[in-house]
């Protein structure tokens, strides 16, 4: 009798740890049966959308999950984004070479989040002002270069970048963001390349253990030779490439960016993702995979709501409300559990 | 009849038994001992006494009363006060804030009487002998100004029964005497103390009667006047605690380490040579610069003058990466702020040093990292069920094991352990002292930061006395005893000398 009940109650422990580890599963499980119930027939390439329509999103919050992971915040992503990807149009058009693109947004991306990231690790300022800051910034940016350059470099539109069509390039880049791979979306699969890198930096590096280190305790960190600032910089810097690659993506899969709208509230998307992976937002704990899921249980939310013919102005309410829900659930249950634990 | 009785107490936490049945009785005006290494169940009764933990079994009853479920407030109210190893102050409250906190004085409209608890709380620090403005931000206190504040506000609040855990682990030794003196006057107007501490000659100094508990048993109690250090020692840990000299003195190498009027933040000219194998010992009172030295040695802070030189050639300073490649580590105090990464596993908090110094290849081969750990865990007797445990996991002595792992791991050659005991239970102490000594005759040298010169005694080559940022004096092996340390690290002699 008694271990019979040794056994149930490892085993209790055991299944709650992992609930309570892939929670984002759990979610991104429920999500989806919602969406299967909702939509009238669910296709393969219905459901192989979700990792192209994802895949902005989820590149960006990959840096997101480095920088909430040392315990800090990236506002400015979005707006990155915008400028980023705008600049590449530009500079797609002016040297008609994917390549060239591609080594542009990234080194850009990298110098955005480098100011991030040295004013955030060695001038020592709050990352939440420095990167409300350089948001501002960013998209001021992207909104006065589209109205002030020479329009044949913009692509002829008044307020939107374009790619220009006629480039001999252009085909192979445009196919490059809207093609597939036996019928899995190409940037789909960048994303899930792109998670499993970073899954991989997390677990089974050194770097990776010294982001988590940093955010569990700096002091900590520092007292056994991290150099903290370094660090800081160093995952500023990687989620501005992230979304100098999504800006890459961006324009490939549209052939243009419009720099009012585009990246508008992707921080608050990115940092969304973040938490309901599972990552915790004062540092130190989670894990990169739930980025992943927590993208994608997004971008199915908004193709319930379209599947439902709902007005697609409640989709911000619905994505907010089931936010709150997961993390409150996430706090409650091991309170409930340590209660039911403590009763038997 | 006693003030607090509570018999037959038992806890489990996880169907572990944590306490089993076990009994303490606390007499009106008296100061009881509560005594056991870390992990007997000495906490995990306070926390049940104050209402943290419900109790699975057992009757608490206090002054007279029976109580069957008690919450924090109850015990509040019923006079039971806690006065915690870490300090439950707001830093950036006001001292006379800290004291009314949610009971202010106020008016109808909700307008607080400032002048009111300003002048309450000087009587009370008046009464007590404490020198602290009532006005003062909490933040800028010194440690044993926050502890006197502690118990200033449990007192205002006509505590019959203060629990003090630990207090005196970051007082010098004048602050101590302050305290005790005042525990002394409190004891007698009928207040009553339950004392948790690891230092024997202050519970023999203190307390009236003492219970001792062990794996979360009641082992015994009696009165302090009928036993000795050694006899309470050996209720604490059982059978196999021998006393014994570890010290042996062994034959130092050639000369390692080199300071040269070293200043740095806190500490003067200090100039000292160290040869390989060597185990020293600095010591002196809280802020006389001995912790500060070893700070700077390892590149916390920058030095203002002088130079460092290891194997004759100097290290630069204010950079804890180039002190780490030049093989020195240091085991930082204030375990919990400065080396425990709450998030991670024993294996990862071990290995992180070594991951700054080794960069350069960045896969984290899993295998062999298990292997070494396997092997320290050995090696240090580090009681741990699995490696990927939480560091939380474990008590603090065997917290501090895994992080002398974290440096032995760096293959350092020079060791600093600030005040490396901080905390930890009588037998972890002797075997962390046994570790240091082994350590030392396999080539590693050794510098000890402890306010506690019986530890130093027991392994230190020589002991290097700091007094106001200076190191006033070198005492060999055998000089090494409390009084002779005293009188130099108050700076007695000079004083005798000069007078």
């Amino acid at each position: 009798m008694k271990a019979g009940e040794k056994k149930n109650g490892i085993s209790f422990g055991v299944l709650s740890k992992w609930c309570g580890e892939f929670s984002f599963i759990i979610v991104f499980v429920l999500i989806f049966l919602v969406y299967a119930l909702t939509s009238n027939g669910l296709t393969w390439s219905g459901t192989m959308n979700i990792f192209r329509h994802s895949a902005v999103v989820g590149i960006i919050g990959l840096g997101m999950g480095l920088v909430c992971m040392t315990g800090e915040i990236d506002l400015s992503v979005g707006s990155m984004l915008a400028l980023n990807s705008g600049l590449s149009v530009i500079m797609f058009n002016i040297t008609d070479h994917i390549l060239m693109t591609l080594l542009f947004a990234l080194l850009f991306g990298a110098a955005c989040g480098l100011i991030n990231g040295l004013l955030v690790g060695y001038i020592k300022m709050p990352a939440f002002i420095v990167t409300l800051a350089t948001m501002l910034i960013f998209r001021s940016f992207a909104q006065y270069i589209c109205q002030h350059i020479d329009k044949a470099l913009a692509g002829g539109g008044s307020s939107v970048y374009r790619m220009i069509k006629e480039l001999s390039s252009y085909q192979p880049f445009y196919g490059l963001g809207n093609g597939k791979v036996l019928t899995v979306p190409i940037v789909g699969l960048i994303l899930i390349l792109m998670t499993a890198l970073f899954v991989y930096i997390t677990t089974s590096t050194k770097y990776g253990k010294k982001v988590y280190a940093v955010g569990s305790n700096a002091k900590g960190a520092q007292m056994a030779g991290i150099n903290v600032s370094l660090m800081k910089v160093s995952v500023f810097v990687l989620a501005g490439i992230l979304t100098g690659l999504a800006s890459f993506l961006w324009v490939a899969m549209n052939a243009s960016s419009d720099p009012a709208t585009t990246g508008s509230s992707y921080e608050m998307y990115a940092i969304a993702a973040v938490v309901l992976g599972g990552i915790s937002m004062s540092g130190g704990k989670g894990k990169c995979l739930g980025i992943l899921f927590g993208a994608m249980s997004y971008t199915i939310i908004d193709k319930i709501i379209v599947a439902l013919k709902m007005d697609s102005l409640i989709n911000d309410a619905i994505k907010g409300i089931i936010l709150i829900l997961v993390i409150v659930v996430q706090i409650i249950g091991p309170r409930i559990k340590e209660r039911l634990t403590r009763h038997n | 009849m006693s003030l607090l009785e509570m018999n037959g107490i038992s806890k489990a936490f996880n169907g572990v038994q944590v306490l089993k049945g076990v009994r303490l009785n606390v007499e009106q005006g008296e100061v009881h001992a509560l005594l056991g290494e870390n992990g007997a169940g000495k906490s995990t009764l306070m926390n049940v006494l104050t209402g943290v933990f419900p109790k699975d079994s057992g009757t608490i009853a206090f002054d007279g009363k029976e109580i069957d479920t008690i919450t924090i407030r109850q015990s509040e109210e019923l006079g039971i006060a806690f006065v915690h190893q870490e300090l439950n102050l707001f830093n950036d409250l006001k001292v006379y804030e800290n004291i009314f906190l949610g009971k202010e004085y106020q008016n109808k409209l909700g307008k607080l009487n400032k002048r009111k608890m300003m002048e309450e709380t000087e009587r009370l620090f008046h009464e007590l002998g404490v020198d602290i403005n009532p006005s003062e931000l909490v933040a800028n206190l010194k440690t044993s100004q926050k502890q006197m504040l502690e118990i200033a506000k449990a007192l205002f609040f006509k505590a019959k029964l203060l629990i003090l855990d630990e207090p005196t682990t970051s007082l010098n030794n004048e602050e101590v005497k302050h305290l005790f003196s005042i525990v002394n006057h409190l004891k007698k107007t009928g207040t009553s103390f339950i004392f948790i501490s690891h230092k024997m000659p202050e519970i023999f100094e203190l307390a009236d009667r003492y219970t001792v508990f062990r794996n979360g048993e009641f082992i015994g109690d009696g009165a302090i006047g009928d036993t000795t250090p050694e006899e309470v020692t050996g209720l604490m840990v059982g059978e196999n605690y021998s006393a014994g000299e570890v010290y042996e003195k062994r034959k130092p190498g050639e000369v390692i380490l080199e300071l040269h009027d070293f200043s740095g933040p806190g500490f003067k000219e200090v100039s000292l040579q160290v040869k390989k194998g060597q185990i020293i010992g600095l010591t002196g009172l809280q802020g006389s610069g001995s912790s500060e030295l070893m700070q700077c040695m390892f590149g916390v802070t920058e030095a203002i003058s002088g130079e460092m030189k290891i194997r004759g050639k100097r290290v630069p300073s204010h950079s804890i990466h180039k002190a780490m490649e030049a093989k020195i580590a240091m085991l930082a105090s204030n375990r919990k702020e400065n080396s425990v990464i709450p998030d991670m596993s024993l294996l990862e908090n071990m290995y992180l040093a070594e991951h700054t110094l080794s960069a350069r290849r960045p896969h984290i081969q899993k295998r062999k990292e298990e292997e070494r750990f396997e092997a320290f865990k050995t090696l240090l007797n580090i009681k741990a069920r699995s490696s990927s445990d939480s560091i939380l996991s474990l008590s603090g002595g065997n917290q501090q094991k895994v992080f002398i792992a974290r440096w032995l791991n760096t293959d350092a050659d020079i060791l600093l352990f600030d005040n490396p005991t901080q905390g930890i239970d009588v037998g972890a102490k002797a075997e962390i002292y046994k570790l240091i000594l082994e350590m030392a005759k396999k080539g590693k040298t050794i510098l000890i930061n402890t306010l506690e010169i019986p530890e130093i005694q027991k392994v230190a080559d020589f002991c290097a006395v700091f007094y106001n940022g200076r190191m006033i004096k070198i005492l060999e092996h055998d000089e090494i005893n409390d009084t002779t340390v005293m009188l130099y690290s108050t700076n007695a002699v000079n004083q005798e000398i000069g007078g």
